[in-house]
């Protein structure tokens, strides 16, 4: 593809976003709506620019992210050991399954209260949530990679008359692995999810929830639109590490 | 021989020793809850002795001297609901102020505590409506949106009102909605009213609000009460700790009832971001010690025997609660016999009726 | 049969567990209720019909904003999917937006159009929206191109070529777009319900909350379970009553 070929779709991307933000700042000039309903893109940049400069901004970006991350490192290998249980034994899948699957018909942020009430509103309660919610894809996930290992697979590794211990680090692992990787990327997105969920709904912490829930309290708009942006970004960044990591570790799989 | 007994006794006395020293030198962090927040979420209170308590620093004094003690506040935006999660998780040790439904709830769903001293009776409520709304008595309310700040004392006050006046579930519709979110709603005009307390008054002031009711010329009972409680868990461990943080409270209480202290508690206050005029307006015509009493007394006995009936009634807890086991004096009690206070504040009867006066009020305003 | 018999022992074991521990006080009883009292917190809101009437209130809201999300996802994923231009233009800014999780909006929202039905209604739309676009684009785009030649070849106009080739291909896609809309309608629901309600699943649960009535909030949990259930059920009927005529149909 030639370079302008290459250019184009790019700059045909950026397109709508700019044209929007020039709508914007166009109707934010004509001051028709009060400045605090609808801050124009520069007092926004300002806010964004004030709140990196003096403000707790760094704090809560740091607190939300390490609360994710801790979440994330308690539930999802929860989740891998036991979606690989299920796909790997036919007898567990049999039993746990169905009542696996019941447990991820409820609402996640239904469990809110539940857990704040055994947990309190506090730091391990809103980790508690988040660890939740990295569980369930990739129980999935993994479930899905373990079960789908081919018969020939298996075929094989009884021709080889491998040990069960061999079998599964060997075979079934290995066979498993796009499942748990994919597991783990979905559980990193619902993880982050969790994170903000939890700091709208449990007790005030530094946190990028919570600075949502400021901005919504004083009816500060600039602040509520920095912090969706920041959580936006945030949010496409783990998407695509999450994607980056997968595709590195599975060289082997064209995707 | 002499020798090894000489070398046992020694032993003995160095090994009684080191196994006292990690008993003197336990460092315990006392965890205080308060079910509020200030302006913009600010981790301050008001309005009540544990408000003066915390701007004065009288627990940190208190404890000053005893490096291994520390003390940890925490100020819960979610109010009483929010604490209680905090107790039942074992987070706490000492619920500071909180008010007499979500106790009342607590206590009957199991929390265990000890009512050690009333932190604050016969509270003002207001109600607020936007201005130009046409409603100028409780009664306008009917068929229209009103918010609740669901499982708080707010919500009991508000609701005795509201049953006075003839409005219930059946003729308005009530939204579940923390104080903040409330005055957001209101402004918006998501909701028509909502009952609240001095954080209302500077609203007025600008225009955003106008306040058609409020209870204080109603009966003391339409007034909202909290108290300050201990878990049964310190208590059993620390009962000396307790009494030395009763004695702070009792020592701010005592602050805090003196009118010659008056604009002092008031600018105390004003740390939770609310101006010292508000606190004037609402105190106005009264007495700080109306309100700014420790004690345990016939009356406030009474309110939360009575608390407790209604909030059955009104299908907020499903058994009925043993309040008088609830009550633990001996602190409060050994605070003021200690501090010469025990004629300090008057004493009120079931009904509500000054059985004997106290000595603060002869206390006189230092502006007079 | 034998599917049932090997789902019954887990949760049969679980509930025994469950009763034992509550009767012999192994955890507090604001930490666990007794089975029996949220039967009976259940059976409560049922006789005083506030049950019934929570629930047709949360399922409206789902129905209006799924069905505002999932047509409007439709018509946008399929011009993603179809023209090259769309796609270039549109398809950042979508993906940007899509990041901020549903939940999120809702304070920004509330500022809009209130706490009131606009609200739930417009972010259960948006929570719908998102991942139909997805399945539907990625539907259209994972056709096969052989079978696009194979339209080309018979010499089907624009429109046939879609309608006859590129939608029945891309159904599977669009069915799992439709099935995550609906999935993700739902969470987002009792979200916007646990915020800001006087009525609904949500609301429910975050009054039990509020009085520190765990019996209440585990009766709604297994109502919210139930529903959920029956919800997906639905769907995977609908999808294959589609799937078996469109089988027949090739």
């Amino acid at each position: 593809m030639s370079a302008s070929a290459r250019a184009r779709p790019i700059l045909m991307g950026l397109l709508v976003p700019v044209l929007l933000i020039g709508i914007w700042q166009a109707i934010a000039a004509t001051h028709l709506v009060a400045p605090y309903i609808l801050p124009s893109p520069a007092l926004v940049l300002a806010r964004f620019r004030g709140e990196l400069d003096g403000g707790t901004f760094g704090g809560d970006v740091l607190a939300s992210l390490s609360r994710a991350l801790a979440g994330f490192a308690i539930g999802a290998p929860a989740g891998v050991g036991f979606g690989l249980l299920l796909g790997l034994s036919r007898v567990a899948g049999r039993l746990f399954g169905p009542i696996f699957l019941a447990y991820r018909q409820v609402a996640l942020f239904a469990w809110v209260p539940l857990l704040s009430m055994w947990f309190g509103g506090g730091e391990a309660g809103k980790v508690a949530f988040i660890a939740m919610t990295a569980f369930a894809p990739a129980t999935v996930n993994s479930w899905r990679g373990a079960a789908a290992i081919p018969a020939p697979y298996r075929e094989l590794s009884r021709a080889l008359t491998l040990r069960r211990l061999d079998h599964l680090l060997l075979v079934a692992l290995p066979s498993a692995l796009p499942g748990i990787l994919t597991g783990l990327r979905t559980a990193l997105i619902y993880a982050w999810l969790a994170t903000v969920g939890a700091e709208l709904f449990l007790d005030i912490a530094p946190g990028l929830g919570g600075r949502l829930n400021e901005g919504r309290d004083k009816f500060e708009v600039d602040l509520m639109i920095v912090a969706l942006t920041v959580l936006a970004t945030l949010g496409l960044a783990f998407g695509q590490l999450g994607a980056a990591a997968e595709r590195r570790s599975i060289p082997w799989r064209n995707r | 021989m002499k020798t090894p007994v000489r070398f046992a006794l020694l032993g003995l006395v160095l090994g009684t020793a080191l196994a006292a020293v990690p008993a003197l030198a336990d460092p315990v962090t006392i965890r205080i809850g308060y079910p509020g927040v200030g302006a913009d979420n600010r981790p301050f209170a008001s309005g009540d002795i544990v408000a003066v308590a915390h701007a004065g620093h009288f627990v940190e004094d208190e404890f000053a001297n005893d490096p291994d003690i520390k003390i940890e506040w925490t100020f819960f935006r979610g109010a009483g609901p929010a604490l209680n999660e905090s107790l039942a998780a074992s987070h706490l040790d000492i619920a500071a102020g909180l008010g007499d439904l979500p106790s009342i709830v607590g206590r009957a769903n199991g929390l265990k505590t000890r009512f050690i001293l009333t932190d604050k009776v016969r509270d003002t409520i207001y109600l607020a409506v936007r201005p130009n709304s046409g409603i100028h008595r409780v009664e306008d309310l009917a068929d229209h949106r009103l918010s609740e700040f669901k499982g708080t004392n707010l919500q009991l006050a508000a609701d005795k009102v509201l049953a006075a006046h003839g409005l219930s579930e059946r003729n308005a519709r009530f939204i579940n909605l923390d104080t903040g979110s409330a005055l957001a709603a209101l402004n918006a005009g998501e909701i028509d009213g909502t009952f609240g307390s001095i954080e209302l008054l500077g609203l007025r002031d600008r225009g955003i609000v106008e306040l058609p009711y409020s209870t204080k010329a109603e009966a003391a009972s339409f007034g909202r009460h909290s108290a300050t409680f201990v878990t049964e868990a310190f208590d059993q461990a620390h009962p000396e700790l307790v009494q030395r943080i009763v004695d702070a409270f009792v020592k701010a209480a005592r602050f805090g009832a003196d009118e010659a202290h008056r604009s002092a508690v008031f600018d105390l206050w004003a740390k939770s971001g609310y101006p010292p005029q508000a606190f004037a307006e609402d105190f106005d015509n009264e007495r700080l010690a109306n309100r700014i009493s420790p004690l345990i007394d016939a009356y406030v006995i009474a309110r939360y025997r009575d608390q407790a009936a209604h909030v059955r009634q009104y299908g907020l807890i499903r058994k009925d609660i043993d309040v008088d086991g609830w009550f633990e004096p001996k602190y409060l009690e050994a605070a003021l016999k200690a501090q010469n206070l025990e004629n300090f504040w008057p004493q009120y009867d079931a009904e509500g009726h000054k059985v004997t006066i106290g000595d603060v009020e002869q206390t006189r305003s230092a502006a007079r | 049969m034998s599917r049932l018999a090997t789902a019954l022992p887990v949760p049969i074991l679980l509930f025994g567990l469950w009763w034992l521990s509550a009767a012999q006080g192994w955890l507090p009883e604001q930490l666990l209720p007794a089975p029996a009292t949220v039967w009976d917190a259940l059976a409560e809101t049922a006789a005083s019909g506030d049950l019934q009437a929570d629930i047709l209130i949360s399922l409206q809201r789902v129905g209006e904003g799924f069905a505002v999300g999932a047509v409007a996802g439709l018509i946008f994923g399929g011009a993603l999917g179809l023209s090259r231009p769309v796609r270039d233009l549109f398809d950042p800014l979508f993906l940007l937006l899509a990041q901020v999780p549903p939940l999120a909006w809702i304070p920004l929202v509330i500022l809009v159009v209130g706490i009131d039905e606009a609200m739930k209604v417009t972010v259960i739309a948006w929570a719908s929206f998102v991942p139909v676009v997805l399945g539907v684009a990625q539907g259209i785009r994972d056709v096969p191109e052989p079978l696009r030649e194979l339209g080309r070849a018979l010499t089907f106009d624009p429109w046939d070529l879609v309608s006859r080739i590129v939608f029945p291909a891309a159904v599977p896609a669009i069915f799992t777009g439709l099935r995550e809309g609906l999935a993700n309608a739902w969470q987002t629901l009792v979200a916007a319900e646990l915020f800001a309600s006087s009525e609904g699943l949500g609301y429910l649960i975050s009054l039990g909350r509020q009085l520190f009535q765990l019996d209440l909030v585990l009766a709604m949990v297994l109502v919210l379970g139930i529903v959920g259930l029956t919800l997906n059920g639905a769907l995977a009927l609908v999808e294959r009553r589609l799937l078996r005529w469109q089988a027949r149909a090739a």
